[in-house]
């Protein structure tokens, strides 16, 4: 010990103590094969002092060396190499390359790993994989990338999101990740924004490691990097390019004229009523999917410069986007235009700024979606009989109240968003010394959005919900306006604009010292201050002038008075304060501890809990580092294990505060007259909703090829925001008043994860590697609070029983409802039956007695069991790419299995068109087991019950592309250093039984909404080509 | 030079520590921008209004105990379209009730509801002065005073909340008062309010001073405290502001509304509309409509639910002389047969019970029904203290101390009004004539369960009462569980 610390001393004050003189040093870095190597960093050991190499691989400098001294030869992607001076001056070094994939740089946040000596759980991947989907959301490109992060599409329409899950569902508010750019905070909403080309790699964080992030890390956190330059190397332009065709990779089978007509007839007869089609001989009739989807275009150009002199990096990067929609071209456009510069400079040797500016302009123009009056569902259910136009003026269909003509409907909507936005920060770094570096940073992020919605005078035929006109035409409807007095209501603009800034302050001092070569040390102490402030002033104008869009502004306005017109605004700010501390201290790169802690300060929560602490362990065992390993197939193993707790604050602001928004009434002089009272009750005592981790996993590496991680999971949430019954002396029940939101209720998701990457010698004509991934997942909710049975989620049908719940002891959005047993056969079987099914006809579904009680009970909760999980129980992903001389061929891959989905987009209404399964109904004993008879009498049969929910699982060959890259000889005739030719496809075929349009299927209204497919707008089916240029 | 850089650098990153730390606790106390929410508000004397506005809302809750208090007693029946329709006040009448009881439940919370908002102002009574500020604070006190003695008539022992609003964690600290306790709050809160009150106030449904007074009489009757209800009643019969209305049918009309003979009415209107789904919400009377004739057609009378029917032995209570009975009680058939079709006239009867009698105070009449639906709109008022109601509370508190002279020249007050002949008998008898006058004069406006138990006659009256237990009504089940279990349940439930 005492051995030790004089070694210690020793080596601390040897650069002081050793007897020193001015040499002059030189010599060339080669790599394995010879080459020079350009651009490596070449220092005497432990000081500052040094250079990197010229474009040849040589070096030459001056420095004052004694006889312990050593040189540094250092590289990206090399095995870092010592050499002893002693004496000499001229020295030629060969470099070798490191184990890539041990080395890779894992971004931890404040601070940078290796997979190596990382003791958590992390996923990363590569720009230029995500680049390569030409898909235009990095989230959607994300998925099936890696293992633990599910992503799921909330909408297939151009700019439509999706949702981001890393290791399952913590709660029915929000789940979204904490989303990183460059350390700025970025939105999943605003993801439209980023480019997925302006992207170097993104690493997730998956376990408690996450907690660096503290408040806002319990569901995980997402790191992006974007592009940036390199020292010393020459300016690099790329510019690609690729055009696209959509397609709709799915139609449904609905009834034709002549089906639809004979199945409606049987319907009415079986109702009692008369037929309505005296003549069912009507052909094919019209196929509204056809007139509906169309073929649309994409394109893409995306201009990079990178490259660095001496003392700055750069990358800089421009790019316009733009796709039609399937359905509705262009009016479902989404458009953007994006700029980027990103800039490192070294100011002198030992401030480096860093400055990064992403600017972001996009057009979304939108159509109702996924729900009741969305223009698929119209098309779904429109009536085959009747023509999309008839003399010359669009068809109505006036038996159903809420089904218009969708060809009509997208014609008249005029809904835009228009978004500019500003990203960017500035960043000192101070390297103090080899052992400190002190990081100060700025950063913003600022988004300008206007919306403008155009509401023509329209009329969709009589009685339909969704006119704005009084008749066919088009009269305004009068509005009373007092006394008797009446004003027209013609065409109307909503506008709103709203802004959002945050700001962000981080200052962080970074340590890292190796003590007796074998001790290293790391750590991190930093703080953070956050705000992020939102406001909109929005507004309504009547009768625009001529009907038309063209005068489509609050400006143009010709409203009598302004009685009709009117304004809203809203305002809101939030601020967090935080400080990190993450200690990590590695033994011989064979034991590694880490901790982190975080304080965080939100104005979020209550006054009692404004501060959190968020702890986190973690640690690595490297197997294969000691000496009695042995075992040669594998050359690399490590256990690691992690432990944390992290919190989320995605809850309403001031929900812990008591408003005034209950109802005061009371009537004094006859008059009812307002006053105000407590809506919610307060709640001081609120907080953030916590979630403990374990992580335990495995990295290693076989016969150098094939990389291995396994990672298993718990992930315990508790503290869940709810709404219980509380006592009544609180005074919560008055008119108006709620209980206080309170933290109660716990989640749990246990998952297992392996992730295999394979790859031959990429020094071969031949280049072979492939990426699996694999996650399972069992989500449970373990507890609600007393006084809560269960929360209901989205209804069935319209109007019909709640679908969806948030109940312990199932899935969260688990479906429940009637189990069926096939179908009553005939009047003798509902006789003869044990259970009593109130109204039971044959041809009606059965249903099961779930409580034993004899009887189906429609009213209460009795019978009704659970019918399946939007929740994927295990979900894979895999990457295949081959390379054979000029040749590439990829391959992306992406399954999810075990889920469940609501077939909820078929109206339950007489006259509505259908699925063709129906074809196979019940029409008289033995007919059928599975489809029930039709009919428009009351019936049972549209109770939610598992006929209506179906297996969900596919699997989707998301992407095929195929390359070739002109040799490079020929093309540095004309001073291209590269140029390569693809043609690619996504999203090419889906295996699945669903019926709808696409098993990949989000959750478009909060977590108890997923599954439930409501007329999704399908993501289309693309076929690309494309050139990528490097000059 | 190296260790002066760390001590540079530390020195600065200590700087923005402290430097942001500084100004932390400011830095995250945010208010909701252009919100008024319960912890910014009472800036300014309107604020106080506006929240005495809120606090008053919970007055029009009264249609409930007025029902309670008349289907508990002998007076009436639940009635309804069935025994499971509100099957807690079909539990009530039977006195089958218990700790599981949806009317009984809602009792509680919406009185406390009241007291909550109450508390809210009284809470922030120091924040500012302003003119109006004794006004307001006296009618805060009397709103508490009110809606805590409904609470200890109901359950006795009740958890006192005064000046302060409770968290979601706040109920389980608090213990159930004695009831002593909580009445002395209330002659507190009914003294201060009497204090800082008027006598006549401009705007018709304030409070006023009488009203205090009277309601402080009450509740100094319900404790048998007859001196301070005697001086306290004589306040308000001496004060000249109030007399009995000549014509006892038209009490209870709309335009009998505020008369010279009210002295605390509660205020509705047909105005606004409603749904079953929230009846607290209401602005409109919900008794009425309740009261009316099941699907009735025909002159008068409007179709309504069928409850809180009047007993054919609060019928043959009444002299046949006393035209009380017919302006208390409708006898249905009799009135269609004195109609001039009465075959044109048809209702229908309620599966939860038929006495042949309706309330004919609170009952749907045409010309006073409110907007749709109209079973729950009705615009009539609740007279919770009518002046004849404190002559009866005098004339008993005047007897109980030995002062029969004035307690008869009370009680024969009310008697005159509507041609009953003078009593003039003394004691204990002139005690039981007192009581029996109040049945008369005040049937089906709530007060008799009340008064049976306060007087010791419960279980005389009222068919399966058992004492020492129904003289309260058990706390319910969930809200001792809610405030962490911590309170008994009332004797024997």
């Amino acid at each position: 010990m005492k051995f030790k610390l004089i070694t210690l001393l020793i080596f601390v004050f040897s650069g002081t103590i050793a007897f020193s003189q001015s040499t002059k040093l030189s010599g060339t870095v080669k790599d394995e094969t010879g080459i020079t190597m350009p651009g490596v960093n070449v220092k005497i050991a432990g000081t500052t002092v040094g250079t990197t190499t010229d474009m040849d691989g040589k070096f030459s400098f001056t420095a004052d060396v004694n006889e312990t001294s050593m040189l540094n030869f250092s590289f990206i992607g090399f095995e870092t190499k010592e050499v002893l001076i002693a004496g000499r001056t001229t020295f030629d070094v060969v470099l070798t390359t490191k184990m890539e994939s041990l080395n890779e740089v894992v971004v931890v946040g404040y601070g940078t790993s290796t997979k190596k000596e990382f003791t958590g759980a992390s996923g990363k991947v590569m720009g230029d994989k995500v680049e390569k989907l030409n898909i235009p959301r990095m989230d959607q490109a994300l998925q099936g990338q890696m293992s633990g992060v599910n992503i799921s599409t909330n909408s297939g329409s151009p700019g439509g999101s999706s949702s981001i899950r890393i290791r399952g569902l913590s709660t029915f508010g929000d789940n979204d990740p904490l989303i990183l750019v460059d350390g700025i905070v970025y939105d999943s909403e605003g993801l439209n924004s980023l480019n997925p080309s302006d992207i170097e790699s993104i690493n997730v964080l998956k376990d408690a490691t996450a907690g660096i992030y503290g408040v806002r890390a319990a569901n995980g956190v997402i790191l992006i990097e974007t592009k940036k330059g390199s020292l010393n190397s020459k300016p690099s332009l790329s510019l690609d390019y690729y055009y696209g065709i959509q397609q709709p990779s799915n139609k449904l089978g609905l009834l034709n004229a002549k089906e639809y007509a004979v199945i409606k007839n049987e319907m009415f007869a079986n109702g009692g009523d008369n037929v309505p089609f005296a003549n069912t001989e009507l052909g094919n009739g019209t196929d509204w999917q056809d007139a509906v989807f169309e073929n649309a275009p994409m394109q893409s150009v995306n201009l990079n410069l990178t490259g660095g002199s001496k003392n700055t990096r750069y990358s800089i990067g421009t790019s316009f986007y733009t796709q039609d929609g399937i359905v509705g071209g262009d009016k479902a456009n989404f458009t953007r235009y994006n700029a980027r510069v990103n800039l490192a400079t070294d100011l002198d040797d030992r401030f480096t700024l860093n400055s990064v500016f992403l600017y972001t302009h996009e057009e979304r123009a939108a159509l109702p979606e996924n729900g009741i009056g969305s223009v698929l569902y119209n098309t779904i259910n429109a009536f085959p009989n009747v023509p999309v136009k008839a003399n010359g003026t669009y068809s109505y269909m006036e038996e159903v109240s809420d089904i218009i003509n969708p060809i009509a409907q997208m014609e008249n909507i005029y809904n835009d968003a228009l978004v500019d936005k500003v990203v960017g920060k500035e960043e000192l770094v101070f390297k103090i010394n080899d052992n400190f570096t002190l990081t100060n940073r700025g950063s913003y992020n600022y988004a300008l959005v206007d919306n403008k919605v155009f509401s023509p005078l329209v009329w969709f035929g009589a009685g339909k919900a969704q006119n704005s006109a009084i008749n066919a035409n088009l009269d305004p409807t009068l509005v009373d306006i007092g006394d008797s007095t009446f004003i027209e209501r013609g065409a109307s603009v909503y506008e709103a604009r709203s802004t959002y800034v945050d700001l962000q302050y981080e200052g962080f001092l970074n340590y890292e010292q190796k003590f007796n070569t074998h001790h290293s040390v790391k750590a991190t102490l930093g703080t953070s201050v956050f705000r992020r402030r939102g406001q909109q002033l929005s507004g309504t104008a009547y009768n625009i002038p001529n009907n038309s869009e063209e005068y489509a502004d609050i400006s143009a306005n010709l409203a009598p008075g302004g009685f009709l017109n009117n304004t809203g605004s809203f305002e809101f700010e939030e601020r967090l304060l935080s400080t990190f501390l993450r200690a990590e201290y590695n033994y011989k790169f064979k034991y590694m501890f880490s901790t982190i802690l975080r304080r965080d300060g939100s104005s979020k929560f209550g006054p009692n809990s404004r501060y959190g602490y968020f702890p986190t362990f973690s640690g690595a065992w490297v197997l294969s580092e000691e000496d009695f390993y042995d075992f040669a197939p594998i050359n690399f193993a490590k256990l690691r294990a992690s432990f944390g707790i992290s919190g989320n604050d995605q809850i309403a602001n001031f929900a812990n505060r008591a408003l005034l928004n209950g109802e005061g009434v009371y009537v004094f002089n006859d008059v009812i007259t307002n006053g105000v009272a407590i809506g919610r009750s307060a709640n001081p005592d609120l907080k953030w909703e916590s979630t403990q981790q374990f992580n335990i996993g495995v990295d290693a590496n076989v016969y150098n090829i094939v990389d291995v991680t396994i990672n298993y999971f718990i992930k315990n949430t508790s503290d869940l925001l709810f709404q219980p019954d509380v006592s009544g002396i609180i005074g919560s029940y008055g008119p108006g008043g709620f209980p206080p939101v309170i933290n109660a209720g716990d989640v749990t998701n246990r998952g297992f994860e392996l992730e295999l990457g394979y790859s031959t010698d990429p020094k071969k004509d031949f280049v072979f590697n492939t990426n699996f991934n694999l996650t399972t997942l069992k989500n449970e909710v373990v507890s609600t609070p007393d006084g809560v049975d269960f929360l209901p989620g989205v209804t069935f049908g319209v109007g019909g029983n709640v679908a969806t719940r948030f109940e312990e002891g199932f899935p969260i959005g688990y479906f429940v409802g009637l189990e069926t047993d096939g179908v009553f056969q005939s009047q003798e079987e509902i006789d003869q039956a044990t259970v009593k099914q109130e109204g039971a006809k044959p041809g009606d579904l059965i249903y099961v007695d779930q409580n034993g009680d004899g009887v189906i009970s429609f009213n209460d909760n009795q019978d009704k069991v659970m019918l399946g999980s939007p929740i994927p129980s295990l979900t894979l992903g895999s990457v295949l790419n081959g390379t054979y001389k000029g040749f590439d061929l990829s391959m992306n891959l992406y399954a999810a299995l075990g889920q469940e989905i609501v077939r909820n987009y078929e109206r339950q209404q007489p006259y509505a068109n259908q699925l063709d399964y129906v074809i196979n109904r019940w029409t008289g004993a033995g007919t059928s087991t599975e489809v029930p008879a039709q009919t428009t009498g009351s019936t049972r049969n549209t109770e939610f019950s598992d006929y209506y929910v179906e297996n969900g699982s596919f699997l989707r060959i998301r992407n095929v592309q195929l390359g070739y890259t002109l040799p490079k000889d020929f093309t540095q005739r004309f001073k291209v250093q590269s140029m390569r030719f693809y043609v690619s496809g996504n999203n090419l075929y889906t295996f699945t039984r669903y019926l709808g349009y696409d098993p990949d299927i989000g959750a478009n209204g909060g977590p108890l909404s997923a599954g439930v497919d409501y007329g999704f707008y399908p993501q289309a089916r693309t076929f690309m080509a494309g050139i990528n240029l490097k000059f | 030079m190296k260790n002066i850089n760390i001590i540079k650098t530390l020195f600065v990153s200590a700087f923005m520590l402290v430097g942001v730390y500084g100004c932390e606790k400011n830095f995250l106390e945010l208010d909701p921008p252009y919100t008024q929410d319960a912890e910014n508000y009472f800036n300014t004397e309107a604020d106080y209004q506006q929240a005495l506005i809120g606090a008053y809302d919970l007055l029009q809750a009264s249609f409930l105990n007025v029902w309670i208090g008349e289907i508990a007693s002998d007076n009436s029946i639940a009635g309804g379209e069935s025994v499971t329709d509100t099957k807690g006040l079909h539990e009530i009448d039977e006195m089958q009730h218990g700790g599981e009881n949806n009317e009984l439940r809602s009792i509680f919370r919406w009185y406390y509801a009241g007291v909550a908002r109450t508390n809210f102002i009284l809470e922030a009574q120091d924040n500012l002065d302003f003119t109006s500020k004794a006004s307001v604070m006296a009618q805060a006190k009397f709103l508490r005073g009110y809606y805590y003695f409904q609470l200890v008539k109901f359950f006795g022992d009740v958890p006192l909340v005064i000046d302060e609003r409770l968290g979601p964690e706040g109920a389980s600290s608090k213990d159930r008062s004695p009831a002593s306790e909580v009445y002395a709050q209330i002659e507190q809160d009914l003294q201060d309010a009497a204090n800082g009150l008027d006598w006549i106030v401009a705007e018709k449904g304030r409070v006023t001073k009488g009203a205090a007074l009277s309601l402080l009489g009450k509740v100094y009757l319900y404790q048998d405290k007859f001196t301070d209800a005697a001086s306290t009643l004589d306040q308000v019969i001496s004060s000249g502001n109030y007399s009995l209305v000549s014509n006892y049918s038209e009490l209870f009309t709309v335009a009998g509304e505020n008369g010279s003979e009210s002295v605390f009415e509660i205020e509705y209107s047909g105005l606004e509309g409603g749904g079953y789904g929230c009846l607290i919400c209401l602005e409109g009377n919900a008794a009425p409509g309740f009261h009316g004739i099941r699907q009735y057609t025909g002159p008068v009378y409007g179709d309504g639910n069928s409850y809180n029917l009047p007993t054919q032995a609060l019928y043959d209570a009444f002299a046949a002389n006393d035209l009380r009975r017919d302006a208390s009680i409708l006898d249905i058939d009799a009135f269609i047969a004195a109609q001039a079709n009465p075959a044109d006239i048809t209702y229908a009867v309620g599966g939860g019970g038929h006495t042949g009698y309706y309330n004919n105070k609170y009952i749907k009449r045409q010309g006073e029904i409110g907007l749709p639906d109209n079973d729950l709109t009705s615009p009539v008022n609740y007279r919770v203290i009518r002046y004849a109601d404190v002559l009866l509370m005098a004339a008993e508190a005047h007897n109980r101390n030995g002062n029969d002279g004035a307690a008869l020249t009370y009680l024969n007050e009310v008697r005159g009004r509507v041609n009953m002949p003078n009593i003039n008998s003394g004691g204990t008898q002139l005690t039981e004539d007192i009581w029996n006058e109040r049945r008369l004069e005040l049937s089906g406006e709530g007060h008799r369960f009340f008064d049976l138990v306060r007087t010791g006659k419960a279980a005389t009256f009222i068919e399966g009462f058992q004492e020492n237990k129904h003289e309260l009504f058990p706390l319910p089940q969930a809200e001792i569980d809610l405030a962490g279990g911590n309170w008994d349940q009332n004797p024997s439930y």
